[in-house]
């Protein structure tokens, strides 16, 4: 089967392109390459031709060099749950997804707003709580969360930075106007994926990347070590930075041993840390070295058992301590986890508008918070429209996706929802916008959202690209990689491509 | 200066990787020797399967299963594949230290020896699969010399190496020259195969010419100070490579800087002619015994110091 007539917009009979020989369906969702009536994108068409000119036995053969070239790097993760240690790579798919410019201009906007209000969100809530006095957010709401450290009151935290990476799930409407779906302001993972996938597309499409005139990532690891470093720089010239990993066998490690490496920093676990009169040292053959910054991949609950859970052997005793007498930067600060709090995401549009004073550039995804009775019952009553999540659950765990439960499974869900409202909220489902990938040698639509990467320091800086990630089966709308998702490579063109 | 667990795996891994070449090259030497029905090749075998650890190393019909469990059973301590997932998991914790090219190598040959295509590929061509494991291990050996910095890590990985390679080309040599063995080897076609064993057949012949004497072959693998599988070309290496790292540690000696100096010099200055005449088996014992105490003292000088000592005042 050839693909030379993939793109070419046959004979459109009720929302179905004749691409190929299946077709490309274009559904209700916003289509990241095709427009309603089947033309191409204006910024997709060099990456059209390239792919029509390659034929599918060609790009059939540059997905298997991706895949063996990904696993020869070891770019893999640890499943969990699975025969013991098992690595898998995460499936990527070869087409990148573009992004225009002016497109991009109002992303990075939008993003830059929403992690300096959160940001001046988390110095308030844990300082003087003036938000919570003026009522702009429930007391409850906040100070309940299970995230809420209140250890960090009254912390000094270098330009109120709290959240020093951040990564935001955006997604398109069917309208194609980009909303923010989450936020994840504790230790976001994926980067390394973003980076990995731009090597392997650069390879797969050399020539229409340089046509297209892509913005780099490659500079995420030096701008991650500055923002690490300007944490300290008040106190230290030439501060020592560590990554701090669980170890090899978490499902990231990869990632973690990735930005050590470009960043050049050493990659730490636990044990190699040694706590002394409140200040950090790592075990080195030369004996004991100062710790100023720890970019820790560990979550809050496993940093410290003195501070937090006991039972963590991932962390360090102590370290908390010297968190707090200041001999030490944690990067996330402890307590992120409160501001992507699913309840508290409800009030982000307030919040930005309360500390700047500005509109929301990008807006949140309409949200019923359950803990509220009126919106409680007309959730109950949507049940088979709406997604309803739990607030503290991550990963797509924890969720209900209405349309596509069965009465039972909602009875049971509903049973939940009643008995422990304040824990839920939902969303109305929403189509994420689909992007041509390669599938059994076809051109198939699936499912994507898109995660770009805020770093917060002294300043603030958008990564000019992201990851995309992708609902690998026909239909799904779950993205995560946890649960049958991919990736591929995110284009951010510099210019607008000339019509 | 590095992280001590850093150090720790990187040193692990060069053993491993030691121990899987030596294991590769012991194992096809053996095999080829089956093909001859010689009492030397025989012979050959019974000394590759004790050197191998085998216990019951009087059955020659069992060396090809040997073989095969020593190459890729993942419960067979000490066989090429257990070895090469140690050294890989070492690789992978120290991931951030060593080069993608040295990386990948050995991910290379990891995946290969536990791909689903390794037992047939053993089964169709034994000494040919073992064969291409040591070029590509020789493969990972050229990468790491060429792209990682020859520093404080690459000395603690070449440490490894040296002393896993000095312990096992004096154990080789136990077996066969021990004094008080029955069997002490003398057939020329054994004595070829055990020079096989440590990759030695050629670079012999170039210094003893084809005059095959179980002394120059003792003489040639303990002490010969230009051939890398001698033990004294290796407790130079040791020496040398402990004597930077104590110094890059700030200290001026070290215990296992000592160790390695002592028994280098017990090589360098021992008596071969009374060796010749009264056995090796004392001196033999004694590398073994000097490499497990360089191995303990090295913990101890850089990876499980006690920490009050290091503790700023």
């Amino acid at each position: 089967m050839s693909l030379d007539r993939l793109a070419e917009p046959g004979p459109a009979t009720d929302g179905t392109v004749a691409l190929a020989a299946e077709g490309y369906a274009l559904a209700a969702a916003y289509d990241e390459m095709f427009a309603r009536d089947g033309l191409v994108r204006p910024h997709y068409e060099l990456l059209r031709e390239r792919i029509a000119g390659l034929g599918a036995d060609e790009l059939g053969e540059r997905q298997r060099t991706l895949e063996r070239s990904f696993l020869l790097q070891g770019i893999t993760f640890t499943v969990y749950g699975a025969e013991s240690g098992a690595e898998r790579i995460i499936p990527t798919d070869l087409f990148p997804r573009i992004i225009p410019a002016s497109e991009w201009a109002v992303i990075e906007a939008g993003l830059s707003q929403r992690l300096k209000a959160l940001n001046m969100f988390l110095a308030d809530i844990y300082g003087e709580q003036k938000i919570l006095k003026d009522g702009a957010i429930p007391r409850e709401l906040v100070l309940g969360a299970a995230s809420y450290r209140r250890v960090m009151r009254h912390l000094y935290v270098p330009h109120s930075a709290y959240a020093n990476v951040c990564g935001s799930d955006l997604i398109r409407g069917e309208d194609g106007a980009f909303v923010v779906l989450e936020d994840n302001l504790r230790v976001p993972s994926g980067v390394s994926y973003m980076l990995a996938n731009r090597d392997a597309a650069r390879r797969t499409f050399p020539g229409v990347y340089r046509q297209a005139g892509v913005r780099p990532v490659e500079r995420y690891p030096d701008l991650l070590l500055a923002t690490l470093k300007s944490m300290a720089s008040e106190w230290r010239s030439e501060p020592q930075v560590v990554v701090l990993t669980p170890g090899v066998y978490n499902s990231a490690y990869y990632e973690h041993a990735y930005l050590a490496r470009l960043m050049g920093a050493p990659l730490v676990e636990g044990r190699d840390l040694v706590i002394h009169d409140n200040r950090v040292f790592m075990r080195t053959t030369a004996g004991l070295r100062r710790v100023d910054v720890i970019y820790r991949r560990v979550d809050d609950d496993f940093i410290d058992p003195l501070a937090f859970r006991r039972d963590s052997s991932l962390g360090v005793a102590g370290l908390f301590n010297a968190y707090r007498s200041g001999n030490v930067m944690i990067c996330n600060a402890p307590g992120t986890g409160v501001a992507d709090d699913k309840a508290v995401y409800a009030y982000v549009p307030g919040i930005i508008r309360y500390y700047l004073g500005e509109d929301p550039i990008l807006p949140n995804v309409e949200t019923y918070l359950c803990r509220e009775p009126a919106q409680l019952s007309h959730v109950l009553a949507n049940l088979k429209r709406l997604v309803v999540k739990a607030v503290g659950a991550s990963g797509g765990f924890g969720m209900l996706v209405g349309p596509h439960a069965t009465a039972r499974e909602r009875e049971a869900f509903a049973e939940q929802l009643r008995a422990d409202p304040a824990n839920y909220v939902a969303q109305p489902v929403i189509q994420l916008s689909t992007a041509p990938c390669l599938v059994d040698g076809r051109m198939e639509p699936r499912h994507v959202d898109l995660r770009p990467f805020i770093l917060s320091g002294a300043k603030v800086v958008v990564t000019p690209g992201a990851l995309t990630r992708v609902a690998l089966r026909r239909g799904s709308l779950v993205v995560n990689s946890s649960q049958g998702g991919g990736s591929k490579d995110t284009w951010v063109l510099a210019e607008e491509p000339r019509s | 200066m590095m992280l001590a667990r850093v150090a720790d795996s990187l040193y692990w891994m060069g053993r491993y990787i030691e121990r899987a070449e030596h294991v590769s090259r012991l194992s096809a030497v053996m095999l080829n020797a089956t093909l001859e029905r010689t009492a030397g090749a025989a012979q050959l075998g019974r000394i590759g399967l004790a050197a191998l650890g085998e216990r019951d190393a009087g059955r020659t019909d069992e060396t090809y299963q040997a073989a095969h469990n020593l190459a890729l059973d993942r419960d067979v301590d000490g066989s090429v594949l257990v070895s090469l997932a140690r050294a890989r998991e070492n690789a992978r914790q120290v991931r951030d230290q060593i080069s993608t090219e040295t990386w990948e190598r050995l991910n290379l040959l990891y995946l290969r020896v536990t791909s689903a295509r390794a037992e047939p590929a053993f089964d169709d061509d034994p000494p040919g699969f073992l064969n291409e494991i040591i070029a590509d291990l020789h493969h990972f050996k050229g990468a790491a010399d060429t792209t990682l910095s020859h520093g404080e890590g690459w000395r603690f990985l070449l440490l490894g190496v040296h002393l896993e390679r000095a312990h096992l080309i004096a154990r080789l040599l136990e077996l066969c020259f021990s004094d008080g063995r029955t069997s002490a080897v003398t057939d020329p076609i054994a004595l070829m195969g055990v020079l096989r064993m440590a990759c030695a057949l050629e670079p012999y012949l170039r210094v003893y010419t084809a005059d095959i004497d179980p002394r120059f072959i003792l003489r040639f693998l303990m002490f010969n100070e230009e051939f890398p599988r001698s033990v004294r070309f290796c407790t130079v290496r040791m020496e040398e490579f402990l004597t930077q790292l104590t110094r890059e540690a700030g200290a001026a000696r070290s215990l296992a800087l000592r160790l390695a100096g002592r028994l280098d010099a017990r090589l360098k200055y021992a008596d071969v002619s009374e060796i010749e005449a009264n056995g090796a088996s004392t001196l033999l014992a004694a590398v073994a015994a000097e490499c497990a105490a360089i191995h303990e003292a090295t913990y101890e000088t850089f990876v499980t110091y006690p920490l009050e000592l290091s503790l700023p005042a």
